[in-house]
């Protein structure tokens, strides 16, 4: 427990005491979670990927779509950059250049060959093709939902090569270059999440709350009702509501239809959990109090339950994470969700799952290897931070 | 023992009407799914040359009984399921439905419960260990591996294996039966086969479904290794594992118990994309099959009715089995 060893001084003591008292919730569960090395290093491998999310178009090097494709470097392996080889050492990193030759030689099939003599050096904020972070531009069917904002618009990348192209995850079947791909997908499956877990959440404190708040019979009605969701499997849902998904949507409409689709079917998880805390909860005085003194059930449940419980609904959020990006890969592979030229992580793991690509193209896999990351990540980060919101975690070991 | 029958009977009255909820659910679900089973007759019949028109649909409509309405449609289709067991003839396949699942079915729900058995074998110890002990490095290690099972994709983790063993043993490990017994009747050998190749589908499934109970135990234990009778117990002198298995474990894993109806039902989910991968012919993949492929309403509002009435009916053996343990549960629900 982090304040019980600072007991060397009195004077001490009684600082670390005041603080301890007066410190706020969030404050406490902060310097609980701090205290948790493994959850404070998947913290920070998260806040990694995040940040390699959000800032993917500057992170790489061409664009992610067929229009930023290497037409000279097909199913191209990983390129490292190197400081030095048998020619010597440079303070730049570079890469080989490389030859693609068809002939007579090589059977009639491209065969690429590295050239060890011919370095191409590596430039760094480099000018590339345009992009836009921040961006949002929703094609919603009727114009008047149509958006697009963006805070950043640029055509700085961090770093590229001279005269010709780098793709430090290699390339796939058509020449687009897997590390751009991998940073854009992490962004893609975080949105779905992020928004999927937002209508679910909304949904679910909706829901849950009428349900908790009022009991009785409604109670009894809605958990009836949510039960029964929770009873029909998912994937069938997915797939009645992905049919009437019709083909000329773009890939964005698309996209903002999954999440939707992953909210409406993920929140009655969350909304029963809400509902049994405040069951237990709106026994309590305070609530008492707060009725005597006239408020209405809106503000109790907004003023007083709902604050009540923020921690235990962010550790349920972070804990429901993972899920729904994995609900996301798992829809894109079977081939409902985003299709090939969007990229995702359910859309790029895709790819892998052919005998060719395993035996052959092994770099297909550096995508999944950052979905595992990502989950694990989320996993354990959401584990310390329930311990952390508990309470009573601090008291007992 | 009143109080308990009169439990039961309620609890199997809300089964009754949770099943009846989820079939109008599934039932307008099957309705949703682009064209009808009369356009399907007629559209066969086009292949073999018959023309056809607007008025030979309407009329295998009526033959069908396409044409009533909505409600009517659902109350036969649920009194036949309910009263005869009957499921009717598939669209596509123009076979009798309970025919085509027959054992398929079965499989799959053997498959999936093993799974969900897997599942919390490797979860209530290891969420127990993880909330009691404070062992950092075996603690984590542990976690770790059980929550590879979410985060690796489990299609992926099936295709590795097939590399595997293809290239080790020389046998891909897929489909569910071995070619001699493919078509024999069900006997001891063919049982054994049956699960030399079954458990693969189990392990990966079973894996994948482990993380989340581990979370559920996890959270639970350490929501109850924190209160005073535990301290109680302890200043009696229990101590250890007795001390866990006694006190919190069984506090925490009522919750558990209660909710293993829906976890059968999230490992059901995972089923249809690893029996994909592994060509198995049970109901998953005939789920996928007649869902994304064919669009075949009848198999697929069969299949996830049969599954949604398995996932009612453990939860009402749990709640029951809960209720004979726990007097506080009895009362809950009456009281």
């Amino acid at each position: 427990m982090f304040w019980r060893r600072k007991k060397a001084g009195a004077g001490v003591d009684q600082e670390a005491k005041e603080a301890y008292f007066t410190a706020s919730q969030g404050q406490l569960i902060w310097s609980r979670f701090k205290s948790n090395r493994t959850s404070m290093i998947a913290g920070y491998a998260l806040l990694i990927i995040i940040l390699m999310g959000v800032f993917a178009p500057f992170l790489s090097p061409y664009d992610p779509t067929i229009a930023g494709r290497d037409p000279n470097y097909e199913n191209g392996a990983p390129q490292i950059p190197k400081f030095w080889d048998e020619n010597g050492f440079s303070f730049r990193p570079f890469i080989y250049a490389t030859e693609r030759e068809r002939s007579m030689a090589t059977n009639f099939r491209w065969v690429v060959t590295q050239n060890r003599d011919e370095r191409l050096y590596m430039d760094f904020f480099v000018r590339g093709w345009n992009y836009s972070l921040f961006h949002i531009d929703w094609d919603l069917p009727g114009t008047a939902f149509d958006v697009d904002v963006a805070l950043i618009r640029s055509d700085i990348h961090l770093f590229g090569v001279e005269g010709g192209m780098i793709h430090l995850f290699g390339t796939d079947a058509s020449g687009k270059d897997i590390f751009g791909r991998t940073l854009h997908a992490i962004w893609t499956s975080l949105a779905v999440g992020t928004l999927g877990v937002l209508i679910s959440f909304f949904l679910a404190l909706v829901i849950g709350g009428i349900s908790g708040y009022f009991g009785g019979w409604i109670d009894s009605v809605l958990q009836m009702i949510t039960d029964a969701i929770r009873t029909v499997p998912p994937i069938p849902l997915f797939m009645a509501f992905a049919a009437f998904m019709p083909d000329h949507w773009s890939s964005e409409t698309r996209f903002f239809f999954i999440s939707i689709i992953l909210g409406v079917i993920g929140w009655p998880t969350l909304a029963r959990r809400i509902r049994t805390h405040l069951l237990t909860e709106r026994t309590q005085e305070y609530v008492l109090a707060a009725e005597l003194c006239g408020a209405s059930s809106s503000h109790v449940i907004r003023r007083h339950l709902l604050p009540s419980f923020t921690s235990y609904i962010i550790v349920d959020l972070m804990i429901s994470f993972p899920y729904m990006v994995r609900s996301e890969t798992a829809l894109s592979f079977i081939g409902l969700g985003l299709k090939d030229p969007v990229n995702s992580l359910g859309a790029l793991m895709q790819n892998v799952s052919k005998a060719d690509v395993l035996l052959n193209y092994q770099w297909y896999f550096i995508p999944v290897l950052f979905f595992i990351a990502l989950v694990l990540a989320f996993v354990f980060v959401g584990d310390g931070l329930r311990d952390a919101a508990d309470p009573y975690s601090g008291t007992k070991k | 023992m009143g109080q308990f029958i009169q439990f039961a009977l309620t609890r199997a009255f809300l089964a009754l009407v949770t099943l009846l909820t989820v079939s109008l659910i599934v039932f307008t679900l099957m309705e949703l799914v682009p064209g009808s089973c009369a356009e399907r007759y007629l559209a066969f019949k086009n292949t073999q040359g018959a023309q056809i028109s607007i008025a030979d649909i309407q009329a295998e409509e009526r033959r069908l009984g396409l044409d009533r309405p909505f409600v009517e449609r659902w109350g036969k289709w649920v009194g036949n399921v309910f009263f005869h067991g009957e499921f009717g003839d598939s669209c596509i396949l123009r076979l009798n439905i309970n025919q085509l699942l027959a054992d398929k079915f079965w499989i799959s729900l053997g498959i999936c419960l093993s799974a969900l058995f897997l599942s919390y074998m490797i979860a209530v110890p290891i969420g127990i260990l993880s909330a009691s002990s404070s062992n950092a490095l075996t603690n984590n290690s542990l976690r770790l591996v059980s929550y590879l099972g979410l985060a690796l994709p489990n299609f992926l983790l099936a295709l590795m294996i097939m590399l595997v063993s293809t290239v080790l043993f020389g046998d891909s490990l897929t489909g569910l039966f071995s070619k001699e017994y493919r078509d024999a009747a069900w006997s001891w050998a063919k049982f054994m086969d049956f699960l030399s190749r079954a458990w693969l589908p189990i392990f990966i499934l079973g894996w994948s479904a482990t993380a989340f109970a581990l979370q559920t135990v996890r959270a639970l234990m350490l929501d109850e290794i924190g209160k005073l009778y535990v301290t109680a117990a302890a200043a009696r002198g229990v101590t250890g594992s007795r001390l866990l298995w006694r006190y919190p474990a069984r506090h925490a894993l009522g919750p558990v118990i209660n909710s293993l109806g829906f976890d059968l039902n999230r490992i059901f989910n995972e089923l249809p994309i690893v029996a994909l991968i592994l060509t198995l012919t049970e109901a998953g993949a005939l789920l996928f099959e007649s869902l994304a492929r064919s669009n075949d309403q009848q198999l697929a509002g069969a299949i996830i009715f049969l599954l949604t009435a398995s996932i009612v009916f453990l939860n009402f053996i749990t709640d029951i089995m809960l209720a004979l343990i726990d007097p506080r549960v009895r009362r809950g629900l009456i009281g």
